[in-house]
């Protein structure tokens, strides 16, 4: 038996399929790819799946993951030929990785997500957004009203934002998130809050988001980082203060 | 893949279930447009769901993309949401794997499968910027033709469509492309090319044959305007389903649909003869797939699709020869792969009993009986063969096996039916309670007790069928049964193990006027639609108050096609279609019905009905 986790990537008309529909997708996918899936058991056995993180409908991404245990495979990157051979277009597996026994699911293991945040041609805001947003950004506090279970609570979401890089002229914004079960930000939430402190309203929907990675938590000695599931290079490590 | 989408991002995420309207499924085929000389619009009038389950389109859409010169989009009908969107916008309906807009194709085909289905061809032409009207198209437009059995009784609908393919999708549409580019490359009126199609068979062009009526309102005669083309369109017919093609590699939705599963037809046609049944006698005779055959396309549409599920497809999947044999491997290789197995329309015995214990969890499972009326008269009428011995037998025998979940389906207003038919149906719900409580004792319950849903349906007339003559009733009359029978189940005994539903009266007058309708309906359904009338299938969109004033201001009287008493020698709308059984046949059929009595089945003897000059199937096998 082995557990492996898998890199993909989610683009162009296929970022309108939803997080149950693409679970779907992938346990056809899986079927057709002839791979040596691992059962549940029971009266109606399922596919021993998981995914790390929903992403939202509408959103493209260059970095999912899911975990996926198989009794039998010939090696991994076979595993990744004969996934690609089914997959649609829109969807790729960029790599697979074996997990260890012991390894956390992607699903508790995530700690932040990469996005890189555009807004949608026809719904581009009539201001300065950029640098208005970079100026956002740089405040002490950054309050939003979270939904919560019980109602609404105030949140302050400067903690939650690890990193941002803001690009000019390409009118766009790269933010590394907080998305763990203690706390996620969600960058619609983090748009609106600005929004709302110009005492303007975001558009539903205005948002193009892509997700570029999810990272798992990590310590190195002393050394607290954070760093996509699957990579290796060291640059993509994010030092976390303290 | 296709990453150009008709409709901007903002707008599908605006609106309910954008995977209906971006195509790129897995097994959906693209072509590269320069290199075809057809494209065809494949339609199901209906929202995605519905249309994606339907396997008639995915035969004709895997047939025609074998076919190297033609490209076969779909096209369904967006819902309410996208409608308005596209009507705001100004957006032109488009086909799902190119994007482009519908108008721009060769051909628009259209699956009609239920009557309640007319205005949403209505709406995908609007939406289109196709003419509505055939009179109005020109080579700017797509050939506009329909199949289905709504085509058995295409009258209502003349005014919309170029043409009718009448039978079996899989015979004539070589021929019809071939003619097609040839009167493109020839320069020929599209007139012309119509003409040339209707001299095929099973091709009908409505615009080529003059209707004239009697001073009653029946029809006088509908003849052909030319003398070149058939005076009446017989069906066309798959000899041998072996040799013809099947879809392997069915487009796989993302969303959930209603048929979400391979589904293997087995056999077409049927046997049983059951009076009020359409299909029944459409697709006569019986023709069986081979077993050796079936069991390829299931391991081969398997793994092509990655489904979980398999089901058997057929009218009366129990009559096929070799069905042992065909579930055994399916079970062998199912369980294999972790498949599931469905198996509708089986008939309850030992045997389906003892395959359904080994594909389904029994305590979440339901047995279906479709006795279809509550007394043995009344099912020798309809010629419906079960009896209640066979569902007291097959319930016992289930309740043995661990059953405890009963549907059982009747329907209301059949010829003939008295108060006594109608209180059976209670009679028999409480016989199947009754075998419950003596078949399975107090402790071996295990705290389960036994749950009954009876339904009723209102029963609709149609064309083709023996009934074809039979008056149906008003709304007052069914809603009068339908308390009736629901008085008679709270009469019975078990009444509180008995759940009763029944169907809307409105919707199933609406579709006997259509069903049995004739070419003056044209103008009533295209003013229906003007005044928004859409999606009447679905309950909550149905406007039957918008319906009768429209019969109203276009002078037509509705009962003229439901409760009227037809005479024997009337000429029916339809009558201008053959489907392969005479109506010499159906009215003795009629005849005997009416003096109570039951019909062989085509297995036990040959009764003549005509498909027998097909040449194939039944009518040729040896007589049990």
């Amino acid at each position: 038996m082995n557990r492996l986790r898998l890199k993909f990537s989610k683009n162009g008309p296929i970022k309108f399929i939803g997080h149950l529909d693409v679970m779907r997708y992938f346990q056809k996918a899986i079927r057709r790819a002839e791979i040596d899936i691992k059962y549940s058991e029971g009266f109606s056995p399922h596919q021993v799946i998981s995914f790390a993180q929903p992403l939202s409908v509408g959103a493209t991404s260059d970095g999912e993951y899911m975990d996926m245990t198989v009794n039998s495979m010939k090696s991994v990157s076979d595993v990744m030929n004969r996934l690609n051979a089914v997959m649609n277009e829109g969807i790729e597996i960029l790599a697979i990785k074996e997990l260890g026994e012991r390894e956390e699911k992607a699903m508790t293991a995530a700690y932040a997500a990469k996005y890189r945040i555009r807004f949608r041609n026809s719904l581009k805001p009539d201001f300065d957004w950029i640098n208005e947003f970079e100026a956002y950004l740089k405040k002490d506090k950054l309050s939003a009203m979270k939904k919560t279970k019980s109602g609404e609570k105030e949140i302050d979401m400067k903690p939650l934002i690890f990193e941002y890089n803001i690009d000019k002229e390409d009118e766009s914004v790269d933010l590394l998130l907080s998305m763990s079960s203690a706390a996620t930000l969600k960058p619609a939430l983090l748009f609106g809050a600005f929004f709302n402190s110009l005492n303007k309203e975001l558009s539903t929907n205005a948002l193009d988001v892509h997700r570029i990675d999810i990272y798992r938590y990590m310590e190195d000695g002393e050394t607290k980082y954070i760093e996509p599931f699957i990579t290796d290079d060291i640059n993509t490590r994010f030092i976390l203060n303290g | 893949m296709n990453y150009n989408l008709a409709v901007p991002d903002e707008i599908l995420l605006s609106i309910e279930k954008p995977e209906r309207y971006i195509g790129n499924e897995v097994n959906s085929v693209t072509k590269n447009k320069a290199d075809v000389d057809i494209r065809f619009a494949m339609c199901f009038p209906d929202v995605y769901e519905i249309g994606m389950s339907h396997l008639g389109i995915q035969i004709l859409y895997g047939m025609f993309n074998s076919y190297e010169d033609v490209w076969c989009e779909r096209v369904y009908s967006p819902w309410t949401d996208m409608d308005a969107v596209l009507r705001e916008k100004d957006i032109p309906l488009f086909a799902l794997e190119s994007q482009d807009p519908v108008k721009d194709f060769d051909f628009l085909g259209f699956t009609l499968q239920y009557e309640m289905c007319y205005t949403n061809i209505l709406q995908i032409l609007d939406l289109s910027k196709i003419a509505l009207l055939a009179k109005d198209r020109t080579w700017d437009d797509p050939i506009v033709i329909g199949g289905g059995p709504c085509t058995y009784n295409p009258e209502p609908i003349t005014d919309f469509f170029d043409i009718f393919y009448i039978g079996e999708g899989e015979t004539k549409y070589r021929e019809i492309f071939d003619l097609y580019k040839k009167a493109r490359k020839d320069g020929i009126s599209r007139t012309d090319f119509l003409h040339e199609c209707a001299k095929l068979q099973g091709i009908y062009v409505p615009a080529f044959y003059d209707v004239k009526y009697k001073e009653d309102g029946t029809i006088l005669s509908m003849l052909p305007i030319y003398d070149d083309i058939p005076t009446v369109i017989y069906k066309e017919m798959c000899l041998d389903l072996n040799e013809t093609f099947y879809p392997t590699k069915p487009v796989v939705p993302y969303i959930k649909i209603t048929q979400d599963r391979v589904v293997l037809e087995i056999m077409r046609g049927c046997i049983r003869g059951c009076r009020f049944c359409q299909a029944g006698q459409l697709y006569k005779p019986l023709r069986e797939k081979d077993v050796e055959h079936l069991k390829e396309l299931a391991v081969e549409a398997l793994n092509n699709t990655g489904y979980e599920e398999i089901s058997l497809s057929s009218l009366s999947s129990s009559d096929y020869t070799q069905l042992p044999e065909l579930i055994d491997f399916l079970i062998k290789s199912c369980n294999e792969k972790k498949v599931n197995i469905s198996l509708p329309s089986l008939r309850i015995d030992a045997f389906s009993l003892d395959v359904m214990s080994k594909v389904q969890d029994v305590k979440k499972s339901s047995l279906t009986f479709a006795p279809e009326a509550g007394t043995q008269r009344m099912r020798d009428v309809i010629n419906k063969g079960l009896t209640e011995e066979d569902i007291l037998r097959g319930s016992h025998e289930a309740f043995l096996g661990g059953w405890n979940k009963v549907k059982l389906y009747f329907m209301l207003g059949l010829p003939t039916e008295t108060d006594e038919d109608i209180l059976g149906i209670g009679d028999i719900a409480n016989k199947v309670a009754v075998e419950y409580f003596e078949t399975v004792p107090k402790e071996k319950r295990n705290g389960r007790t036994i749950d009954i849903v009876a339904s009723t349906s209102f029963f609709v007339p149609k064309p083709f069928t023996p009934f074809q003559w039979a008056p149906m009733n008003t709304k007052e009359e069914f809603l009068d049964k339908a308390d009736k029978t629901r008085k008679g189940i709270m009469s019975q005994l078990n009444q509180k193990h008995i759940k009763y539903n029944w169907h809307e009266a409105d919707a199933s007058m609406m579709e006997g006027v259509l069903a049995r309708g004739d070419r003056r309906l044209n103008e009533v359904i295209l003013k229906a639609y003007k005044k928004g009338c859409i999606f009447d299938a679905w309950g909550e969109y149905f406007h039957f108050d918008i319906w009768m004033e429209t019969f109203k201001e276009c002078g037509i009287d509705p009962f003229f096609y439901t409760t009227r008493e037809r005479a024997d020698d009337e000429i029916f709308p339809w009558d201008i279609i053959n489907c392969g059984v005479t109506k010499a046949f159906l009215l003795r059929e009629w005849k005997t019905a009416l003096s109570g009595k039951k019909s062989s089945n085509c297995r036990q003897q040959c009764l003549g009905c005509g498909a027998a000059s097909y040449g194939v199937g039944v009518c040729f096998k040896e007589r049990t």
